[in-house]
């Protein structure tokens, strides 16, 4: 898996293949990314604030056996090992999307996987709000909805934005994974290309490809998350 | 004149079964429009418990909250939230948004009662100009100090109009220069607007400084209520007393003999009681304590002798410190 470059015959051909396929490759992983990304923060995002503003304590308290519910549904969908809950899903793809195969087909198993993950990031960043702030905004005569757009929420903004990029991380580490069940983009790559049929140089190409992309992701997020943070002082 | 709020035998009672704890106990209090009202006990005494209790933050078990003479416990969400925005409040904490600019803290109420961006931010730099903190408008809380953040939150109090101020604890977390600045802020308003005040704390000091009337609560209930000119000279109740002069309380025993308590009011305090009664009497009484208040500009003292034992002679010193005016005395032991 290490002596990449002792045959240049098969050197040429694996760099043919990386050159054809790796624009590709690249595309396909940050179009799923995006999908997936934006339909598990559509489910999870609603959810963690449920989490947080349903409970016993909060500010719009649900009915117990509701929140208990959701928590063990959370939990439950948390632990299942995520490529077992994909090939558990996928039947639902075939509904949702039309097709068992392809990139589109990994998007539902990868959604279902991701959004508990982000219910419980929105969950933990907004209980990092003052319940001070909630309280003054109660006394102002705020309603719940208010409460979580202007006050929850942007309040926690530097904390969901450190939660986004820790998301985006794992899907992406999902994503390799969904090239298994035919998803494509780099992690197909690497393990179909590469590993499969022996090619490791492909292989390398396209973990490098994943590795300098979780680099990329994580700066922009972190820079992000600092840059939105109006409590860290030396600004302006 | 109908009080503008009114606490009727209120009483709130956190947990359940043996956890039981009774914060307050049928408390009525009754704040006229356009005072200064304190109220002030040790903490734990139900004080915050209290002043939730005015805006429903914190739900009563028994009794009713009257503003403007109605029950605001049997109103429904929304009439509640259209009712809170008279009843501002601020905080030992400021619980300014961290995230906003000073400007847009103070827009916030304004925001949330439709006001266009346009006409909160002008309101909002007329009540940056009242603070005194204009050049402020763009900074973030964290580049304002304690005093800064407090005229932010007051600011962004009196933003929706508010017919009351409810100070929690508002400079608690203040220096003593600050609180001064900040309690001078608080008179004004209440002069210039007539905003009545409701102001929480354990500090004397401020009740002293700025308040009309008094209520000191102790465990839960209502010690004592009224002015605070004669509550401070003249308290009633045991609770009162440990507020009015916490290092004279401090417990005497059996062996110190029979003491008396003596408050001079106003003029009176600047009379050498004392020394007039060693001539007057020629008896001698030595000092267990003293203390002097400075209250609404009149000086109010406080001061603990031991009396003789002899209790003829006890007698002639307690109808001597009576018969003057502008003094009070009361055997204490």
């Amino acid at each position: 898996m290490f002596d990449l470059f002792s045959d240049p015959v098969k050197v040429a051909q694996q760099m043919e293949i990386i050159f054809s396929e790796y624009g590709f490759a690249i595309w396909e992983t940050m179009y799923a990314l995006v999908l997936e990304v934006i339909f598990a923060y559509v489910v999870g995002l609603p959810l963690g604030v449920l989490l947080v503003t349903g409970e016993k304590e909060g500010i719009r308290p649900m009915p117990g056996w509701m929140m208990k519910t959701l928590n063990i549904v959370i939990n439950l969908l948390r632990s299942v090992p995520f490529l077992i809950l994909m090939i558990i899903v996928l039947p639902l793809s075939k509904i949702i999307v039309g097709t068992k195969v392809g990139t589109p087909a990994t998007i539902p198993p990868m959604v279902i996987a991701a959004f508990p993950l982000v219910a419980r990031m929105v969950e933990s960043s907004l209980r990092e709000v003052n319940h001070g702030v909630i309280e003054a905004s109660q006394s102002m005569g705020a309603s719940t909805w208010q409460i979580v757009t202007k006050v929850l929420l942007p309040e926690a903004l530097p904390s969901l934005i450190s939660g986004g990029t820790i998301t985006v991380g794992t899907i992406l580490g999902y994503g390799a994974m969904a090239g298994i069940i035919g998803g494509g983009g780099l992690g197909k790559m690497a393990i179909n290309y590469g590993y499969y049929n022996f090619k490791y140089l492909v292989m390398w190409a396209a973990v490098i490809g994943l590795i300098i992309l979780v680099q990329i992701f994580q700066s922009v997020g972190t820079k992000l998350a600092q840059a939105s943070d109006k409590r860290l002082r030396n600004r302006n | 004149m109908q009080p503008i709020i009114e606490i009727k035998n209120l009483s709130k009672v956190f947990g359940s079964g043996d956890g039981k704890v009774a914060a307050l106990q049928d408390v009525s209090v009754a704040v006229q429009p356009g005072e200064i009202f304190g109220i002030i006990g040790l903490s734990g005494a139900g004080k915050s418990t209290l002043v939730r209790c005015i805006n429903l933050l914190e739900l009563p078990t028994e009794g009713q909250v009257l503003f403007h003479g109605q029950d605001l416990t049997g109103l429904k969400d929304k009439e509640l939230r259209m009712q809170r925005r008279k009843i501002s409040m601020i905080f030992q904490s400021f619980n300014l948004l961290d995230q906003r600019t000073s400007l847009d803290n103070i827009c916030f109420p304004l925001e949330l009662a439709g006001v266009s961006r346009k006409d909160a931010r002008k309101r909002a730099m007329e009540l940056l100009e009242i603070v005194g903190l204009p050049d402020k408008a763009n900074s973030y809380p964290v580049q304002l100090s304690g005093g800064q953040k407090q005229r932010i939150a007051i600011a962004r109090a009196l933003a929706s109009d508010p017919e009351v101020l409810l100070c929690d604890e508002a400079t608690s977390a203040l220096d003593p220069t600050t609180t001064d600045s900040i309690l001078k802020l608080l008179q004004k308003i209440n002069r210039e607007r007539g905003i009545t005040v409701i102001i929480i704390t354990h500090q004397m000091s401020v009740i002293e400084q700025i308040c009309h009337r008094v209520a000191i609560l102790d465990a839960g209930q209502v010690a004592e209520i009224g002015e605070v000119e004669s509550v401070f000279s003249n308290p009633r109740s045991a609770a009162g007393r440990r507020l009015v002069s916490p290092e004279m309380a401090l417990p005497f025993t059996e062996e110190d003999g029979p003491i008396a308590r003596i408050a001079f009011n106003g003029n009176a305090s600047e009379e050498p009681i004392i020394a007039s009664l060693a001539l007057d009497l020629g008896i001698k009484v030595s000092i267990m304590g003293a203390d002097t208040r400075n209250i609404d500009g009149k000086a109010f003292g406080t001061m603990l002798i031991s009396l003789p034992t002899d209790s003829e002679q006890k007698q002639k010193v307690m109808q001597y410190l009576k018969s003057h005016p502008g003094v009070t005395a009361e055997e204490v032991q």
